[in-house]
């Protein structure tokens, strides 16, 4: 269980939670990212990702992308 | 009978193309997520006759129904309070697990819902296979296959979805959720919801269930019941262990992975698309701002420097000049004609003589006159003199005065100069067209005035931005409908959060260097308000294409053209930008977390043309129109102010009213004493500021070079910090006012820009004066009292706000 940050560009990844306030959250389940959901690390930009999850590409800031703990 | 359907979907998902489809109407298509904010109609092509006209309303592209952002607000408010008769769900047959999350939303409202799967053509060219049927009837709706961009299958869509929303069969959602999660949904509808139509009832239920405020808001919920109902969600939440609005989300993306097996085959395809490899360099963490950097310097490089230059000198001189030569046609043979005619009636030796002897005095302006006689070059040279003439006349008790040895003709023009006309293809600029037109019908003197000093030219001197400002256009949109734009908000993110702005603020500002209006305009594609806010009242704080000759005047006539002046306005520039965005977010206002950076990346693609030039037609007409209106009535303002005046205590009208007299000169007079304490308390130095409000390059237009007689460097730079960072012109303040949407937020962005640019000038002048030997001990503490609030600000810890509230009002 590690933070996405943490994890290696193109590696594939499982979503097992989602801190944060709500509206975090809803924001990151409406793009998709629930849990048990997987997602692809595309591109790492200092901490700032490029993942592909559920087929599209969405780019998400060092902080949101802490608050998603993957395994 | 008149019907309404609505156009929804996610972002980026084809749907203005498709409304541009099924309407014909030209909407700009960007590749940009979020491009719609406000909702737009039209109505369906073929469907039009007046009894039987089907209304098209393409709404924002939003990833579902919550009430999180301005787009979905929009969205929700309009499906639930217009109820329309149907609504087409466009969904991104590339990307359809995501997509149809939106859609098992939808088909819960009890509108007939029909599924419009697009870019068909990009999912049978990957080889992947959709079973449309079997996706329709897991559904429960109408589902067809078009590509919006190929215009396949439009038709049968229209035909299908007119049909459907006149047959009013409601639609009732085909999917559950978990058995938990039913009951309580059944609870709730029992408890609340009995009384309302059947086919509204499960949309507000699964809401009230997420503890959605503004649906329990909307139904005038009494507490007594919130609280019953509050129970069955408790209950269910520690069941599955997790909050309502997680389990409804987790429920669906698990029912349309359960549906999605068996109507959708994917071929399994190399690891990475080319999107994905394109985007592991372009955002790589060392190669993403180089690459950047390389592509704006491209940028800039052809739009302002070379096809830029150009396209301005043709507009100003030729267009809105003397005229020009048609495709060149001629232009050489008349410069070597001019050249000749110089060589023997100008560049005499005594001429040539004068000049060293001025150079070497170090007059403004002789070494120019100088190279102009050594290149021999007429044109130049006319220019050069035009400018600089009469500081020769004057300096040095007029011993270095070329005057007399010129060829001039009793309005000071050169005399027998070769007519460019009589060379290849001439074309005539519009105010000599004009001239000659008035001239024919022998209009009176002062309506000549008018039309050719107030209306031609200034209305003119915008207009000649125009060419310019569609070179940058064809460029921004290029990369904004190939998908490199949202790469480039991707990348300035990590920098931008430093000083409280987001990623998406860099597009507005990029724009915002070729004019303040349509970078104004692009603050829209920003959600979070404070942030937008924020970008609003900075944005015009970065020199635009009509500030660069404010620039170049005072970089020649106070500092001989050092280098270092032009980089330093773009550095004061982006300086402001970035204090303002420090100490802002530090005020109530503004208080908060930055919004989360979230953006959905499109994938690249070939933009069309007809997209992109209608991308640039867009932004260009809309600073066209700001010109013909505003920008008109402005200059005739102007012009009235600076014809009309009092000579001798009496009201008169002269075109060459000596600016003093003039009304304008009286207004400038009244308030110069404004300007004193940042250093440049004259008369035209105020006239210069008021008439920067029409357009900034009128500024220039009040100053000759020889006007800055007696004003210091210091004054100088102060003057020119402060009318590069003060109030734009109207119709950038036009533009702020549209976008703020709020009287209040307009009026506090330009004072806001006006108090930060005087503490600016303030500072420089002042605190400048100390080293110059200008001190004055009053004005020096009021700057250091202002340098010291700035500082202040500017390391104060954030306060962060507890709560944030967002009043978001939404015109729909």
């Amino acid at each position: 269980m590690i933070p996405l940050t943490f994890a290696n560009v193109g590696e594939k990844v499982c979503i097992k939670k989602i801190k944060g306030k709500d509206e975090t959250r809803r924001f990151l389940g409406n793009l998709g990212f629930v849990e048990n959901g997987e997602i692809i690390i595309v591109s790492d930009n200092g901490g700032n990702l490029i993942v592909n999850v559920k087929n599209t590409r969405v780019a998400i800031s060092r902080e949101m992308a802490n608050k998603i703990i993957v395994a | 009978m008149s019907i309404k359907i609505a156009l929804a979907g996610n972002p980026n998902s084809g749907k203005t193309t498709l409304f541009n489809a099924l309407t014909g109407s030209n909407q700009f298509v960007g590749n940009w997520p979020g491009v719609t904010v406000e909702k737009k109609e039209g109505k369906i092509k073929g469907y039009s006759a007046k009894n039987d006209e089907v209304i098209l309303v393409d709404l924002p592209g939003i990833y579902s129904l919550s009430p999180y952002t301005l787009e979905e607000v929009v969205s929700r408010n309009f499906l639930l309070d217009e109820k329309p008769n149907a609504i087409i769900n466009i969904i991104d047959g590339s990307n359809l697990e995501r997509n149809l999350y939106l859609t098992t939303q939808l088909v819960e409202l009890g509108i007939p819902v029909i599924a419009a799967v697009n870019m068909m053509d990009v999912i049978k060219k990957n080889g992947d296979k959709l079973n449309t049927e079997r996706l329709s009837k897991e559904l429960g709706c109408e589902v067809v296959e078009i590509s919006a961009l190929r215009s396949e299958g439009i038709d049968v869509l229209a035909e299908k979805a007119v049909r459907i929303a006149k047959s009013g069969k409601k639609m009732v959602a085909q999917h559950s959720f978990d058995g938990s999660v039913e009951h309580a949904l059944a609870h709730i509808e029992e408890a609340v919801l009995h009384d309302m139509p059947d086919d509204e009832q499960r949309f507000l239920a699964i809401k009230l269930f997420e503890r959605d405020d503004k649906v329990i808001e909307r139904l005038n919920l009494d507490s007594k019941i919130v609280s019953h109902i509050e129970t069955d969600i408790k209950n269910c939440e520690d069941e599955l262990d997790d909050d309502s609005e997680s389990i409804i989300t987790s429920e669906r993306y698990a029912y349309i992975a359960s549906i999605i097996g068996s109507c959708y085959t994917k071929k399994s395809r190399g690891k990475l698309t080319v999107t994905d490899k394109i985007d592991k360099v372009v955002t790589n963490r060392w190669l993403a701002l180089p690459i950047f950097a390389i592509v704006m310097i491209i940028v800039y490089y052809v739009s302002v420097t070379t096809v830029g230059t150009w396209a301005t000198d043709w507009a100003n001189d030729g267009v809105f000049g003397d005229g020009w030569h048609l495709f060149g046609i001629g232009s050489s043979q008349y410069e070597d004609a001019a050249n000749e005619y110089a060589e023997k009636e100008i560049f005499l030796p005594e001429v040539k003589t004068a000049l060293e002897g001025a150079n070497e005095a170090g007059i403004t302006g002789a070494d120019e006159l100088l190279t102009a006689v050594e290149e021999k070059d007429f044109g130049a040279f006319e220019e050069a003199y035009g400018s600089y003439g009469e500081e020769l006349a004057v300096k040095e008790g007029g011993k270095f005065d070329i005057t007399p040895m010129l060829p001039l003709d009793e309005n000071g023009e050169f005399a027998d100069t070769p007519d460019p006309a009589e060379y290849g293809v001439w074309v005539p600029g519009i105010p000599v067209l004009v001239e000659s037109g008035l001239n024919a019908v022998n209009c009176a003197d002062w309506l000549q005035g008018l039309i050719l000093d107030g209306v031609v030219a200034g209305v003119g001197a915008v207009l000649g931005f125009v060419p310019q400002m569609l070179v940058l256009f064809i460029f921004l949109a290029f990369l904004e409908s190939c998908g490199y734009m949202a790469r480039i908000a991707f990348i300035m993110d990590r920098i931008f959060r430093k000083f409280g702005l987001s990623g998406k603020s860099f597009i507005p500002m990029l724009i915002g260097s070729g004019c303040g209006v349509p970078g104004i305009m692009a603050s829209r594609t920003i959600e979070n308000e404070r942030d937008r806010r924020m970008t609003i009242m900075t944005t015009t704080f970065i020199p635009c294409g009509a500030k660069l000759p404010i620039i170049a005047l005072i970089s020649a006539a106070l500092f001989g053209g050092t280098w270092w002046v032009a980089p330093s306005a773009y550095f004061l520039g982006i300086a402001a930008i970035i204090v303002s965005g420090i100490m802002l977010k530090k005020t109530k206002m503004f208080s908060g977390d930055p919004a989360p950076f979230v953006m959905e990346l499109p994938a690249y693609h070939l933009p069309t043309i007809g997209n992109i030039l209608r991308s640039m037609w867009e932004r260009a007409s809309s600073f066209i129109k700001k010109a013909g209106t505003i920008i008109l009535l402005s200059s005739i303002i102007i012009w009235a102010g600076s014809c009309f005046g009092f000579v001798d205590g009496s009201f008169a009208f002269s075109a060459d009213m000596e600016l003093e007299n003039s009304i304008l000169g009286t207004i400038g007079n009244a308030i110069c004493w404004i300007f004193a304490p940042i250093g440049f308390g004259n008369i035209k130095a105020a006239i210069a500021t008021i008439m920067g409000l029409v357009a900034k390059e009128e500024v220039v237009g009040v100053f000759g070079v020889l006007d800055f007689e007696g004003m210091t460097r210091l004054a100088g730079y102060a003057f020119l910090a402060f009318n590069l960072l003060c109030a734009p012109c109207f119709a950038a303040i036009g533009a702020i006012r549209r976008e703020m949407n709020n009287p209040k937020w307009t009026a506090f962005a330009i004072a806001y820009q006006c108090v930060f640019a005087y503490a600016v000038a303030l500072m420089i002048y002042q605190i400048g004066s100390v080293f110059t030997g200008g001190l004055n001990i009053i004005g020096l503490i009021a700057a250091i009292l202002v340098a010291v609030f700035l500082i202040y600000m500017l390391v104060k810890p954030y306060k962060s706000a507890d709560k944030l509230t967002i009043k978001a009002k939404i015109k729909a």
